[in-house]
């Protein structure tokens, strides 16, 4: 017999852990869904795997690779969980990081707030150091004092310095050596510094993203270490790797190193998984929504390819508005994430509106209807009330619901302040976490000067085909999509991303003044480490791709963009198309060239990445009818305003619609993660790669 | 056209994307410190009829108003008729636009086919146009730079290169006033092609019908918000340090139904010196801050200005005639929105703002690279603390009124031979109050070079603090001097010697409400974190505060102070 092979994908959201196992060659997969364990993540991976694969009859060694995703890193940021952290900066500016870009966000707004850094001011320390813009060392590093101050913040209680000196990412010698003296001083201190974790100039971002690195890191390292110990008690085979922010992935060590690139990893692989659907459906624009437990995702997919930006603010501090959150600077998949999930409380506040989020019941105590202490009503409350989740079918029954509880706590909670009806209360609810995620899809899709009419919308996440529908409409949406599987289907962007490390060398030349056995040595070096460490992670010599590029600006400009350099050996042959390809990229961008100056080399860039990976997932169809009215498995109330309130609504079996099924709203389509609710008169289909698809365009 | 409230939500969303888009590539293309670390600029939409429809997001209200006046003056000069595709045009008249020559106005209109469905419109602030370097001494407009009349910077997609040569040969920073001229003209291609785009998307023929509704809608929002206001004049006056001497700004903000009235009537006579500022400069400033006021929401557009009347008298440090000398006008223009404040403070309890610091320091630092003779020029914008909110502290080292940002210590030496030895909050500059002003800044420069260097310091408030409000102490005032040389004058040209240290220290903001209102515990939490001294917080807030750790300790956490609640009970006789 052949022997098999399994890829293995999850994610770790706030309120739910999803997984998928995908079997290599037959794309045949197995998902599970189970609540979030907060104290200590991997219980809960180690409980979704071990039943998914008990159930599906597959051995623990049979795993060829893990990819992971986890909200991790984001949590403790917005929580402010992370390590009692201390910022060692260049004597004179401690205060770079709160003293921050100096304008204003917003011009008109008199109640701005500045971001809070992650160090409080008592924390952040003045080091005798002192390096120049062109390396030179002005003066010296005082060793003995950072030994001294690392001792004393050994004795109380910090557990995490970040040194982060000017210029260091010219000249790292004064980081690098501050670093050995901490250790010398206080072994058991974790240290990032900034010419590590971002060699970058500008000291305010490069600041802020590495006192974010080791803010994070003790709580990652142990998370991760102790995943690695249980996946191989559990006998698990293969490679751990970790989802990045960028939606490559990367090994457990190098997540360890650079904790701050696991930020928003989860909904990265949702925006990959998005990706990769759409592209089957031929649909190479989507409006991804992604509703989890905790929070909502959205992102534009354009032309087949997420959005990436350099650059991002976590735990924006004021209306959510750019500019008030902690600036991070590292590649990340552009989207939107607001407070709104199936978690989110409602309440009514002090002038008696009614208020939904941000603040979650998480997985505990979690919404009311869970029967684990949760007294708070939620937005999975009030879908339950309105007839849209079926009380003995959530997680396919294996989690019943208290329909009573969530009647009562709307009622006293909510009905009563207000005056009005239980049920006018839970479709309030409803109808306001609505407003919040189309208002944030619209904000997104329009920052990036793209058109919400233009984008049908691929909702996934255990409540976002429960929301899509009202959503899709209030945004003019021409189409709705749901996958199969769409409670967990986020998990398919950690396995449909290839392994990849990204390098970068600084060093700076003017195009036509270049030292190209200089330049020609660092693309080798950085080509050569991308290939041995793919080669450690299982991917054969031959089948490593890679990407050259340069930064490149004209002489004097302050940011650069990225052109394409050609593979083999530069020299001064290459000059033409390399001016070349400058200009195009940067006519492309910029619509005209600038003016008549030399143009220059900042960065030096490699992509080293593995195959493409093959994923083809098969669904397994049995007794799956293209007749909708024979997968009708029932009837129950749903509220539907259009048909004035509760009407008796059609439950569909989503495993036994086949391709080329088609009914009509009001519809209740349930699969064991997650249901669709499909508003009256809207026409849906299911197309050849099993998606629902709603017509919205009528 | 009817617009639908959804299509046009959807519609000026876009315009404000492609507004913020054009920014973007405004500053990621720029080669001057002022663009594209500072943001001293306005980016806009306009429609055929030269409205400002739209702006971005950030930038400075010293320039939007002024830009928005500046177009309409470039399209009388350049009829539509007359232009073509890949025209670009330019000026930087004071008078025309933004008040000063170092601020370059430049415009593009948007061809679809062969009609102008709109123009894209930026102003910014030039690193060098020649003259003297910018400070207040000069005494007429003529000494202060290149005036550029209004004139086509490109012809047909053809750079102007007789203007260019020109420029380039009266300018100290060649490649970076001329280099920024092109980011200009491609940061208006950018919002051109977004336009178009979205034209094709949405089947508009014209984008007219799209301003009037959006104009009109700012328009009646904005006459909504002052009528909320009851009717009656108020008056303030507030002092900025001036040049030979100190300069009163008057104001009079009379509300009268649904119009308001910006009188300066009172202020000081035009200035012999280059403070003086013209009247499209003074409206920007003013018409801001009422916005900023009453109905900050609302889209700032062509519609947001009409209820605003803004009148100085000629001849008026604000409202100056020609030729008058104008190149630090900012120095007075940023005091109009305290001065308003001030006036409103009695209609508007809670919703303004104390004084703040106000005007954004601004340095303009010359010399030789070390060992060459090749010179550096480099402007460098630093900002003090905002004025206390009702329900806030004041920010630190953040601008207001203008959104200026400052200058990495990074970037400042990499592209000049400077060494910047510190840049941090300045301890005891927010002027003490419930609720705190923001803190000033202290930062120190020196040179690398071995021979004579200079900086023109176009500051303010070195003497005249920032005011609190109900009860609040005023904030600390700015510092200018060097270690050699003592307290230095600002807004000229000081040299120093090559060892000099040179200390810019802007002020910090004034506090809000009575500092006794504010709880102990807040006054703690500001000792540890030193922005209150031991000292003040028992001299300004009547709180008593023992540090309990050692003398030496490098370490000093929040449990290494305590506050002595009956020394402080004594104080503030509770």
């Amino acid at each position: 017999m052949q022997s098999r092979s399994y890829r293995v994908g999850v994610d770790i959201g706030g309120t739910f852990t999803d997984l998928i196992i995908v079997e290599e060659g037959s794309g045949a997969f197995t998902v599970g869904k189970v609540l979030t364990t907060p104290d200590d993540p991997s219980q809960a991976i180690e409980a979704v795997l071990s039943e998914a694969l008990a159930r599906a009859g597959i051995a623990p060694a049979e795993i060829a690779q893990l990819v992971h995703g986890t909200t991790l890193v984001t949590n403790a940021m917005i929580e402010r969980k992370g390590a009692r952290t201390a910022l060692l900066a260049t004597a004179g500016f401690r205060d770079a990081v709160e003293i921050g870009r100096e304008n204003r966000y917003d011009l008109y707004d008199l109640l701005l707030e500045n971001p809070r850094p992650l160090v409080p001011r008592y924390l952040r320390f003045d080091v005798p150091e002192r390096t120049l813009a062109d390396g030179t060392v002005l003066t010296a590093l005082d060793e003995q004092y950072v030994e001294r101050l690392a001792g004393e913040l050994a004795a109380a209680g910090v557990e995490a310095v970040a040194v982060a000196f000017l210029h260091s990412f010219t000249n790292p010698a004064h980081e690098q050596a501050a670093r050995a003296a901490v250790g010398r001083a206080a072994p058991n201190m974790r240290v990032s510094i900034s010419s590590d974790v971002v060699p970058e100039i500008r000291e305010f971002e490069r600041t802020s993203t590495t006192i974010a690195n080791v803010y994070v890191q003790a709580r990652v390292e142990r998370y991760l270490r102790e995943l690695e110990t249980r996946l191989q008690r559990m006998g698990v085979g293969g490679n751990l790797f970790l989802m990045l922010s960028s939606g490559g992935i990367a090994t457990v060590d190098t997540a360890v190193r650079y904790p701050v690139r696991l930020l928003e990893s989860g909904p990265a692989a949702g925006a990959l998984a998005a990706t990769a659907y759409g592209q089957a459906a031929g649909h190479p624009n989507l409006l991804s929504f992604d509703m989890g437990g905790t929070t909502a995702k959205i992102c534009v997919i354009d032309q087949g390819r997420p959005l990436i930006a350099h650059e991002f603010e976590v735990d924006r501090m004021y209306r959510f508005k750019k500019g008030s959150g902690l600036p991070i600077t590292l590649p990340v998949i552009e989207m939107i994430e607001i407070g709104t999930g199936g978690g989110s409380i409602a309440r009514v506040d002090a002038l008696g509106l009614l208020k939904v989020g941000p603040d979650s019941s998480g997985s505990v105590p979690g919404p009311v209807c869970y029967g684990r202490g949760g007294s708070e009503p939620t937005v999975t409350d009030a879908d339950l009330v309105l007839g849209y989740l079926d009380p003995a079918y959530f997680l396919g029954g294996r989690m019943a619901l208290d329909v009573a509880g969530a009647r009562l706590a709307i009622s006293t909670r909510i009905a009563a302040p207000l005056g009005i009806s239980v049920e006018a209360a839970a479709w309030g609810i409803h109808q306001i976490a609505n407003e919040h995620m189309a208002n944030a899809a619209r904000v997104h899709a329009l920052e990036r000067g793209k058109d919400p009419h233009r984008f049908p919308m691929f909702a996934f996440g255990g409540a976002g085909p429960v929301h899509a529908y009202r959503i899709a409409r209030a945004l003019g949406a021409p189409a709705l999509l749901a996958p199969l599987g769409a409670g967990v289907i986020s998990t398919v962007g950690f396995l449909s991303a290839p392994l990849a490390f990204d390098f970068v060398r600084s060093w700076r030349g003017q195009l036509g003044a270049l030292d190209w056995a200089h330049a020609n040595t660092l693309l080798r070096e950085m080509e050569a480490e991308g290939a041995s460490l793919l080669e450690a992670s299982g991917v054969t010599a031959g089948a490593v791709r890679y990407r050259r590029e340069a930064d490149m600006r004209y002489v004097g400009q302050g940011h650069q963009i990225r052109v394409p350099l050609p593979d083999g050996e530069l020299n001064d042959a290459h000059l033409p198309a390399l001016q070349a390809a400058f200009e195009a990229v940067y006519r492309e961008l910029y619509e005209r060239l600038g003016p008549p100056v030399p143009v220059e080399v900042i960065n030096w860039r490699v992509v080293a990445a593995g195959p493409e990976p093959e994923l083809q997932l098969a669904v397994r169809a049995e007794n799956a009818t293209a007749e909708a009215g024979d997968a009708v498995k029932g009837a129950r109330p749903a509220y539907f305003p259009e048909t004035g309130g509760f009407t008796s609504t059609p439950i569909y079996d989503r495993y036994r619609l086949a391709p080329g099924a088609q009914f009509t709203g009001p519809a209740i389509i349930e699969e064991r993660e997650s249901t669709v609710i499909v508003g009256p008169g809207a026409r849906c289909q299911i197309d050849a790669q099993w998606n629902l698809g709603v017509d919205l365009a009528s | 056209m009817v617009l639908d409230p959804i299509t046009l939500e959807v519609l000026w969303n876009r315009l404000l994307s492609v507004a913020n888009e054009q920014q973007v590539a405004l500053m990621r293309t720029a080669f001057s410190t002022i663009v594209r670390e500072s943001q001293d600029l306005a980016c806009g939409v306009f429609d055929t009829r030269g409205q400002m429809i739209g702006q971005s997001l950030t930038g400075t209200p010293g320039h939007i108003n002024p830009m928005a006046t500046g177009a309409k003056h470039l399209l009388a000069a350049y009829p539509p008729a007359t232009l073509r595709p890949g025209d670009v045009l330019i000026t930087n008249d004071p008078w025309l636009t933004a008040g000063q020559v170092n601020d370059f106005t430049v415009l593009t209109p948007v061809f679809r086919g062969d009609t102008i469905v709109g123009y894209f419109a930026n102003c910014c602030h030039s690193a060098d146009i020649g003259g003297r370097v910018l400070s207040a001494e000069a005494h007429e407009v003529y000494e202060e730079g290149l005036r550029v009349p209004i004139t086509k910077l490109f012809d047909a997609g053809e750079p102007n290169h007789e203007l260019l040569k020109i420029i380039r040969a009266n300018v100290r920073t060649p490649d970076e006033t001329v280099g920024d001229l092109y980011a200009q003209a491609s940061c208006n291609a950018v919002g051109a092609r977004s336009l178009l785009q979205m034209m094709d998307e949405f089947g508009l023929d014209s984008i007219d019908p799209l301003a009037d509704a959006i104009i009109a809608r700012s328009e009646a929002a904005m006459r909504e918000a002052i009528r909320a206001l009851p009717n009656g004049r108020h008056e303030h006056e507030v002092w900025s340090d001036g040049f030979e001497e100190p300069i009163k700004i008057k104001v009079a903000v009379t509300i009268a139904d649904e119009d308001i009235y910006i009188d300066f009537a009172g202020s000081s006579p035009q200035s012999r010196r280059g403070i003086n500022v013209v009247m499209n400069y003074t409206h920007g400033y003013a018409s801001f801050a009422m916005k900023a006021a009453i109905s900050p929401d609302v889209p700032h557009n062509e519609g947001a200005f009409r209820p605003v009347h803004v009148s100085a008298p000629a001849g008026s440090i604000l409202n100056c005639r020609p030729p008058a000398a104008v190149a630090s006008r900012h120095l007075i223009g940023h005091f109009l929105p305290g001065a308003i404040f001030g006036a409103l403070a009695p209609v508007l309890p809670n919703r303004l703002l104390a004084g703040g610091a106000d005007p954004g320091w601004m340095s303009i630092w010359r010399g030789a690279w070390p060992g060459t003779e090749n010179p550096f020029m480099l402007t460098v914008f630093q900002l003090g603390g905002m004025g206390a909110r009702a329900i806030k502290d004041g920010l630190n080292t953040t601008g207001f009124p203008s959104g200026v940002a400052g200058v990495p210590a990074e970037v400042i030496e990499t592209l000049a031979p400077l060494i910047q030895h510190r840049r941090e909050l300045r301890t005891d500059s927010g002027g003490a109050g419930a609720q705190r002003g923001g803190l000033g800044q202290a930062t120190e420069l020196s040179y690398r070079g071995d021979g004579r260097w200079s900086v023109s310091a176009m500051i303010d408030r070195t003497r005249f603090a920032a005011q609190g409000f109900d009860g609040g102490q005023p904030g600390a005032p700015g510092g200018f001097y060097a270690n050699d040389l003592g307290t230095l004058a600002p807004k000229t040209v000081v040299w120093f010697a090559p060892g000099s240290r040179v200390h810019l220290d802007p002020p910090g903001g004034g506090g809000y409400g009575p500092p006794l209102a504010r709880e102990p515990e807040r006054v703690l939490a500001d000792v540890v974190s030193g922005y209150v001294s031991i000292e003040a917080a028992a001299r300004e807030y009547d709180v008593v505060i023992h540090y309990t750790g050692t003398p030496a300790q490098l370490v000093r956490l929040p449990e290494h102070y305590t506050i002595d609640w009956e020394a402080t009970s004594a104080l503030r006789g509770t």
